[in-house]
Order: structure tokens, then C-alpha cells, then sequence
């Protein structure tokens, strides 16, 4: 009894200095978003190559046009589908809960549901284009050292993000970011009921558009540790997206240079 | 006994998860991503042989098809782009099926967009309108596109067809559009030509067509349709989508207008014009383990319902056949009611498998038409094995068919 109180005690100065020191938990976050996402309409391309126990089972080259919404500040992004050739040229448009799957040959426009999303490649974009500040209450968990995607030990933010809207993926998320300068370092994504759906690290920071910038992120799958992707972000460019290429009918037109 | 246990797990799990993550890791130090350059083209060639036993008895049938799809989409100058997209089909059958050569000439357009809200379009083009999956009534430019039928399943369907020579204009707005289109009439007769671009198969009369569709929400979203043409009526038409919830999509598809039925349309009975609807709806439900499925209700106010179809059954053959073709072109469904379900499985039992099952039933005969494809992926090669079984009573809707049962094996190579 008398250890659990002297615990509690210490558990509570800690937290306490914790909150001293640190700037709010929020506006951290925000910095960390403003790191991984540019502040105007951008365009990259998306290598991602799957892994499953250790052995390499698919690879997707996806190109990216995103947008913040000026309303809710969250991404609608226009993926075009580079390779493999059978889905060349095939696009998916995100804007909000409004899905869509357009393939050139068929001319057919697909409304897809948030699960559908889900179960595609398209749906780790999610952990890359997201602005967690927007759709999530940050707060301080720790301050604590981590082992980063380089495995050097970093000094982090261990933020507890709780979502203040339904519509999200993630109900809760645990993000590590670099106390020094607001890196996103790593994350764990959870569903409502507290199963691990991804681990993420975020590494090979670059300068891309101005900002250093993880150039990729490793997502581990909560459910099966041996499936891996790895998403590598290159061809970084500011690219303007009219508000008309957002919607379902504008996808047949969709030809970028 | 019980807290140590606890003790144990509690010290072990960090490191599991630790040995876990560093494993990842090592897998991406050691991963050399490039990314592949994106290409105005693509280009198929596909190898099947299949074989089919007849209703009733018979030997087997034996056919073989070698096929290659190109699709070519490219801007050539600033708001200048071009479309072309073509599929042959060599098939080679037993002796009293005969051989057949088709070129499908899918696509043939120009596209001019001066400004990113302004486009035109001239040339032959695709336009394939609908949410639904196994019918399409607001599909206007469905009658006569199809010149060569390799397989019943909905998106071999809609992508091996010809498009419509017409010119096209579309205005653009946040959230919405406007697009108006003119066909004109350009021949008489459909040809069976084997490379015959074969603008009788698509262009045989005038239409028009205004689309419009506008977002009202996140989850509504519906597009206004108004068609018409030399010896029609307009028909209305309407595209909804919601989303009941994150794993379900429900959708709505209608056309409606004053049409002669479809027996009067095919010469079979005197004149009978009349406010007909045409209706497809259903819902696609996900589950988390990668399998969707897709049920649709199908109603065709301008086909024949129960009297009227057990009297065509009943009556002279040449009537059936006739009814048939004329329908089978229009590709409408030839009763009133129909049901259809769609499953398709994606990463089934292991990776790169996707399994997809079809089933369309008749409610008014009670005949099936059942389609199994397994198809397994690699980054430029498929191979998949289709079997379709067609069940019902003699001239029943799918009972008619001459196969009774088919397997089709095919390999498909991506340059």
C-alpha cells in the first residue's frame, strides 16, 4: 500500500513537470502535421512495396494530388494509380467520406465505402496525408525516449490523440514526436475497442518543399507483425488542384501533364 | 502463481514488440523502392481456351481465343489530348461453331479542355452512365455496343464495348456538372465486318443526352439525366448513392419515360406507348476480411411480365428468337423482374487471389446463371479459371442458353 501511494505520488510530480515544460500538446501535433503535409496543394509520388514474412509480395507506384480542405483543414487528394500495369491509369478520389473509384477502361465510377477504402494500399495514405490535429484531441501521455526508425534513441512527445469526430479511421492513436522540433518519429493507430491496427515510423528526413520532411514511413500491421509496408515519397512539387477536379464527375477528365 | 504470470507477460511483451519492429525495419533498410514512370498506354494480350457442353446431351465444344487490348491516352499539346483504344479477338472454334475474328474499335476521340471547367469531346467515345452493377438502365448508349462477347461478367461487359461517334461538351463547378452530347445517325445497319469500325452498331439514329450532377453532401450524391432521340420520347433518369454506414453503399438507379414495351419495339405486338420505368437498386456491403458483396434488384417496365412471357414461350419459335436478339442488343433484361447478386473477394485465402462469384435469377422463371472466376496475380501476369452454369426449364430466360455448363482457363500478359 505504502509503495502503491509513493508510485502515485511520483506518477503525479512527473506528469505534473511534464506539463510544465512542455508547450500544449495540441500545438505540437499541429506542428508535427504541417511537417509531414505542405501547406498548399502539393503533388508526390507513392512507392509502396509489401512485405509479408520477410518476403516481398507486392509493390503499387501511386501519384498523389492533395489539397487541404479550407473549411476542415483535412487533405482531399486525387491518387492515380502509376503501377502495377493492370491498374494504370486508374483513379481514386478521397473527399471526406465521398469515395470514389474511376477505371478509364470501363468508364465506370464506383462509389466506394470507407471499408472498401480500407482494405486497398490507398488506405496507408491515410497515415501519411492526415491532419491529426483536426480530427483529434492531442494530450501529453509522457515525455520519454523512444528508439527512432534509425534505431537512435530520441527524446519524444508521447502524445495520446483521442478523435472529437466519429467519421475518422483511427479511434485513438499514440504518436511519438521529437521534442526538440516536432518530428512525427512513430505512431500506433487503435480501433474503438483498443486493437493495434498499425504501428508506424516515420524516417528519412529531407528537404522537401521548403521543410525537412520524413521522405518514408514503415507501417507494421497490428494484427499480423509480419506483414510490413514500406512507403517511400519522392517527385515532391507544388501543384495547383482546382476545386473542380474534387468531385466524381470530373474523374474521366482527370489527365494531369 | 497468477502475478508473476502477469510479471512475466508485462516484462516480455516491450521486447516482442521491440524484436517485431526491428525486424520491419531491417526489411525497409534493405527494400530499393524505385518509382515506376507513369505511361500514356497500356497494352494486353490474353491466351483462354475453354470448353462448354450443351443443354441436354451432346459432346463437348472446344474453343480458343487469343486477344490483345491496347488503350492509348495522351495529351499532345497544352489542353489538347487524344483516345484510342481497340481490342481483336481471334477465336478459333470447334467445327460447327466456326471461326471468328472481331476488332472492337472501343474508342476513337479528341478531347479539347481550354480552361480546367470547359471540355469537348469529338469522336467515338464511351459513355457509360449508372451506379449500379448488373443493370444499367440510365446506360443510354448500351444498344448495339456490343460486337464481341468474351465473358457475362459486368465488367468485361462494360469495358469490351464500342463507344458512340458524337460530339460532347461538359461545364464543371465545385461539386456539380452539366454535360450535353449529340449522337448523330451515321449508318443503316450494324456490319460483321470482321475490322469494320462499325458505326451501324452504335450510330443507327440521332440522341442526345443531358447529365447533371451535383453533390449535396457526403454522403448524397445524385446525377439528373434527360435522353432522347429520332422515334423516342425523353427518359428521365436518376443516379443516387448514400452511405448507410462505413461499410455499406446503397444505390438507386431509374430511368422513365412513355416507350412502346419491348415486344411492341421488336414488332411482336401493335403500338403500345406508356409511361415505362426501369430500375436497378441494391447495396454493396464490405467485410473487414476483404469480401464485398452486392445484391441488386432489377425491374423492367417495358419487358414482357409472367403472362406475357409464358405466352411467347408457348408461342411460335420465330417470335422467341426474335424477341430475344432485339432484346439481347438493347441489352435489357427480356422479363420484369430480376435478381442479382455479386461477390468478390479480394487477397482470398492468400495474397494476390481474388475469387468473384455472379449470380443472376429470374424471378419470373426461375432460371439461374451461375459465373465463378478464380484469379491469381502476379506484377505483369494473370491466370484465372472461369466456369459459368446456366440452369432453368426449356426457353426459360438463362434455361435458353446453349451452354449449359462452360470452363474457360486464360493467362493474361501486361506489356
Amino acid at each position: 500500500m505504502k509503495f502503491a501511494r509513493l508510485f502515485a505520488c511520483l506518477g503525479l510530480i512527473a506528469s505534473a513537470a511534464v506539463a510544465a515544460a512542455a508547450p500544449s500538446a495540441q500545438a505540437i501535433l499541429a506542428a508535427s502535421d504541417a511537417i509531414r503535409n505542405p501547406d498548399k496543394p502539393f503533388a508526390l509520388t507513392v512507392t509502396l512495396v509489401e512485405y509479408r514474412n520477410a518476403k516481398q509480395v507486392d509493390g503499387n507506384t501511386l501519384t498523389v494530388y492533395s489539397k487541404a480542405d479550407a473549411n476542415s483543414g483535412q487533405f482531399r487528394s486525387l491518387i492515380r494509380f502509376v503501377a502495377p500495369a493492370r491498374d494504370a491509369n486508374k483513379l481514386m478520389l478521397k473527399n471526406g467520406n465521398d469515395l470514389w473509384f474511376f477505371d478509364p477502361s470501363s468508364k465506370a465510377s464506383i462509389r466506394l465505402s470507407p471499408q472498401q477504402r480500407l482494405l486497398g494500399q490507398a488506405a496507408n495514405g491515410d497515415v501519411v496525408t492526415v491532419n491529426l490535429a483536426k480530427d483529434y484531441q492531442a494530450q501529453l501521455a509522457a515525455e520519454e525516449s523512444v528508439l527512432d526508425g534509425d534505431r537512435q534513441s530520441r527524446r519524444c512527445y508521447k502524445l495520446a490523440l483521442a478523435a472529437i469526430t466519429p467519421e475518422v479511421t483511427y479511434h485513438h492513436i499514440e504518436m511519438w514526436l521529437d521534442a526538440s522540433n516536432s518530428r512525427p518519429v512513430k505512431a500506433r493507430f487503435y480501433t474503438e475497442s483498443g486493437q493495434l491496427l498499425k504501428t508506424a515510423y516515420y524516417r528519412r528526413y529531407q528537404a522537401q518543399l521548403g521543410v525537412e520532411r520524413p521522405t518514408e514511413t514503415v507501417i507494421i500491421d497490428g494484427l499480423d507483425t509480419n506483414w510490413v509496408t514500406v512507403m517511400r515519397f519522392t517527385d515532391y512539387a507544388w501543384r495547383e488542384v482546382p476545386e473542380v477536379w474534387l468531385q466524381r464527375d470530373y474523374l474521366p477528365r482527370f489527365k494531369p501533364e | 502463481m497468477r502475478i508473476l504470470l502477469l510479471l512475466l507477460l508485462a516484462v516480455t511483451a516491450p521486447a516482442l514488440a521491440g524484436d517485431e519492429d526491428e525486424a520491419a525495419l531491417l526489411l525497409a533498410d534493405k527494400t530499393e523502392a524505385t518509382a515506376e514512370q507513369s505511361r500514356d498506354w497500356r497494352v494486353f494480350v490474353e491466351a483462354a481456351a475453354r470448353e462448354a457442353r450443351r443443354q441436354g446431351a451432346g459432346p463437348a465444344l472446344h474453343g480458343t481465343r487469343l486477344s490483345l487490348d491496347a488503350r492509348f491516352d495522351k495529351t499532345f499539346a497544352p489542353g489538347w489530348r487524344a483516345v484510342f483504344a481497340d481490342r481483336l479477338d481471334v477465336n478459333r472454334m470447334d467445327a460447327d461453331a466456326g471461326n471468328r475474328d472481331v476488332n472492337t474499335l472501343k474508342e476513337a476521340y479528341l478531347s479539347w479542355q481550354p480552361q480546367p471547367d470547359r471540355v469537348a469531346d469529338l469522336g467515338r467515345i464511351n459513355v457509360r452512365n449508372g451506379v449500379a452493377v448488373g443493370y444499367n438502365p440510365t446506360d443510354y448508349f448500351r444498344a448495339g455496343a456490343l460486337r464481341s462477347v468474351v465473358s457475362l461478367e459486368p465488367a468485361s461487359l462494360r469495358e469490351n464495348r464500342l463507344g458512340s461517334a458524337m460530339l460532347r461538351g461538359q461545364t464543371l463547378w465545385n461539386g456539380g456538372s452539366l454535360t450535353a452530347l449529340y449522337s448523330p445517325k451515321l449508318a443503316d445497319q450494324p456490319s460483321d465486318g470482321p475490322f469494320s469500325a462499325d458505326p451501324g452498331a452504335t450510330n443507327r439514329r440521332a440522341r442526345w443526352l443531358l447529365a447533371l450532377g451535383e453533390k449535396l453532401s457526403d454522403t448524397l450524391n445524385p446525377q439528373w439525366l434527360l435522353s432522347g432521340g429520332e422515334g423516342q420520347s425523353p427518359q428521365l433518369g436518376l443516379n443516387l448513392t448514400a452511405l448507410p454506414n462505413d461499410a455499406t453503399v446503397a444505390y438507386f438507379e431509374w430511368s422513365g419515360g412513355t416507350a412502346d414495351s419491348l415486344a411492341a419495339q421488336a414488332s411482336l405486338r401493335p403500338g403500345d406507348a406508356a409511361f415505362r420505368s426501369r430500375l436497378s437498386t441494391g447495396l454493396t456491403y464490405t467485410t473487414p476480411h476483404n469480401l464485398s458483396l452486392t445484391l441488386e434488384y432489377h425491374y423492367n417496365g417495358a419487358a414482357l411480365d409472367e403472362t406475357g412471357w409464358n405466352a411467347l414461350r408457348r408461342g411460335p419459335p420465330s417470335d422467341y428468337v426474335q424477341y430475344r436478339a432485339f432484346v439481347a442488343d438493347l441489352q435489357d433484361p427480356p422479363t420484369r423482374d430480376q435478381l442479382f447478386l455479386y461477390a468478390f473477394w479480394q487477397d482470398a485465402l492468400v495474397k494476390r487471389l481474388d475469387l468473384t462469384a455472379m449470380v443472376r435469377y429470374d424471378a419470373l422463371d426461375h432460371s439461374r446463371l451461375q459465373w465463378l472466376e478464380a484469379r491469381y496475380h502476379w506484377a505483369r501476369v494473370d491466370i484465372a479459371l472461369q466456369t459459368q452454369l446456366n440452369t432453368g426449364q426449356r426457353l426459360s430466360n438463362y434455361g435458353v442458353l446453349s451452354e449449359r455448363r462452360m470452363w474457360q482457363a486464360l493467362v493474361r500478359y501486361f506489356f
